[in-house]
């Protein structure tokens, strides 16, 4: 049992701890890599911790199952409870039941995980094979005047698409093939520079597999909205993501040309402003940082990579601590 | 052209092109123009763009009429919808290279280009 509670109590405070901290020590994005291990290694480590527990608690309760009877009698019932009472068949059913609704919620949790995470995929490959159709291939495909051999890196085919579309627009649908879609208004405000930097934007969260860590947390999120771990993480894994992929845009086609494509698509948007609102101003923080780069801080990585190494090894050191 | 993908691509844009309904043949021909491609390649892919609901066809006489069940514009629209609607299930793993801002943000952005381009606040 008492292996079972610690661990709880470190899921518990990791994913009721963690966010704050987390969220300071990678507010300024200096280095938006650490910060995707350390939010993710929290993340997992939540997960990890709550689902050995939970395997304990089965443990403990198989291999202790007539003395759990009676604890649990005692529990309920004080003195009265007599062995006539926890050895009946109704009390032991009762208790069964207790026990099968418990793994059953687990289940179904991890059900409900799997299902939206695998919809959100289905969906996506279903968009992508519609982008391909519907839209026209980008001519001259901008990917072919790269430098060749810069290819292979990330090897997985892809396709850029334009749609015949009002609104200035510009994304990436993961997928076999992977598919980056423009629409025929953001190709009109963007020079040919800025273009080749919103690619290699977009190129940047395919390699990186962007779309995984987003989809993962944000299933997470859908199925536990109260736990602010999972539900702040998402949108720190996908602003360090933008973040990640901005690097790589500013890598390819320098700082300039990104903020400028950032500000062209950002105010040349006739979108309508409802939907992702919450997400509070994450493109100005992003021009922002791309004008005024914060520094590469020895100390804040420091912090950053030993919350991280502390979280992991916490994960590892706990079960083994409690056998 | 390099995959099944791909040629659902060209068949609709040949569809598209098309005033009117077209068969099989109709595009058999077209694309034999351009390069050497088997009926049943072109009758398997229009099947296929029929069952996802791309295409519609009437019966007439042995062979099939196929029309497009909506332009290219319509289907660009609805994938714009389905792209920028945000809260849905695509939503979680499109990567947007601009988020949808609030007009706050928006304006804070224009201000920024204002003062970039050196151009007096307005």
């Amino acid at each position: 049992m008492r292996p079972a509670l610690l661990m709880f109590g470190y899921a518990l405070a990791v994913a009721w701890l963690t966010p704050a901290l987390l969220t300071r020590l990678t507010a300024r994005g200096s280095s938006p890599r650490l910060g995707l291990a350390a939010w993710l290694t929290a993340m997992a480590s939540a997960v990890g911790a709550a689902i050995a527990a939970l395997w304990f608690l089965a443990g403990a309760a198989v291999s202790g199952w007539p003395g759990l009877a009676q604890a649990v009698c005692r529990s309920v019932a004080g003195h009265v409870c007599a062995p006539t009472m926890y050895r009946s068949a109704l009390f032991e059913l009762a208790l069964t039941v207790a026990a099968a609704l418990a793994v059953a919620t687990a289940f179904a949790a991890a059900w409900r995980y799997g299902r939206g995470v695998q919809r959100a995929q289905a969906r996506a490959r279903a968009h992508g094979q519609a982008a391909r159709i519907a839209g026209r291939a980008m001519t001259p495909a901008p990917q072919h005047a790269a430098p060749q051999h810069a290819a292979p890196h990330h090897s997985a085919p892809q396709r850029a698409v334009v749609l015949d579309a009002p609104q200035p627009a510009a994304y990436c649908v993961p997928g076999r093939p992977a598919t980056i879609v423009l629409t025929t208004a953001a190709l009109a405000i963007l020079d040919a520079d800025q273009l080749t930097a919103v690619l290699a934007h977009e190129r940047a969260h395919l390699a990186g597999r962007h779309h995984l860590l987003t989809g993962l947390t944000r299933g997470l999120a859908a199925v536990f909205p109260a736990v602010p771990l999972f539900a702040r993480g998402p949108l720190e894994v996908a602003r360090l993501a933008e973040l990640r992929a901005d690097d790589a845009a500013a890598r390819r086609s320098g700082r300039r040309t990104l903020v400028a494509a950032l500000l062209a698509m950002g105010t040349g948007a006739a979108v309508p402003a409802a939907a992702l609102a919450a997400t509070g101003g994450a493109t100005a923080v992003r021009v922002q940082r791309l004008l005024d780069p914060p520094g590469r801080t020895a100390r804040g990585a420091v912090a950053l990579m030993t919350v991280t190494l502390l979280l992991a090894a916490a994960s590892a050191a706990i079960p083994a601590l409690a056998a | 052209m390099r995959g099944f993908g791909d040629l659902e691509a060209v068949i609709m844009t040949r569809v598209w092109d098309h005033d009117g309904p077209v068969t099989v043949r109709d595009l058999v021909d077209e694309l034999q123009r351009e390069r050497p491609i088997a009926y049943t390649t072109v009758m398997t892919t229009m099947d296929n763009l029929h069952r996802k609901g791309w295409l519609a066809r009437v019966k007439d006489g042995k062979a099939y009429l196929y029309t497009a069940t909506a332009s290219r514009a319509e289907y660009s629209a609805r994938l714009m919808r389905e792209a920028l609607d945000g809260g849905g299930d695509a939503e979680m793993v499109l990567s947007h290279f601009v988020a949808q801002m609030g007009g706050e943000e928006s304006e804070l952005l224009r201000a920024v280009v204002r003062r970039l381009s050196g151009q007096p606040g307005a």
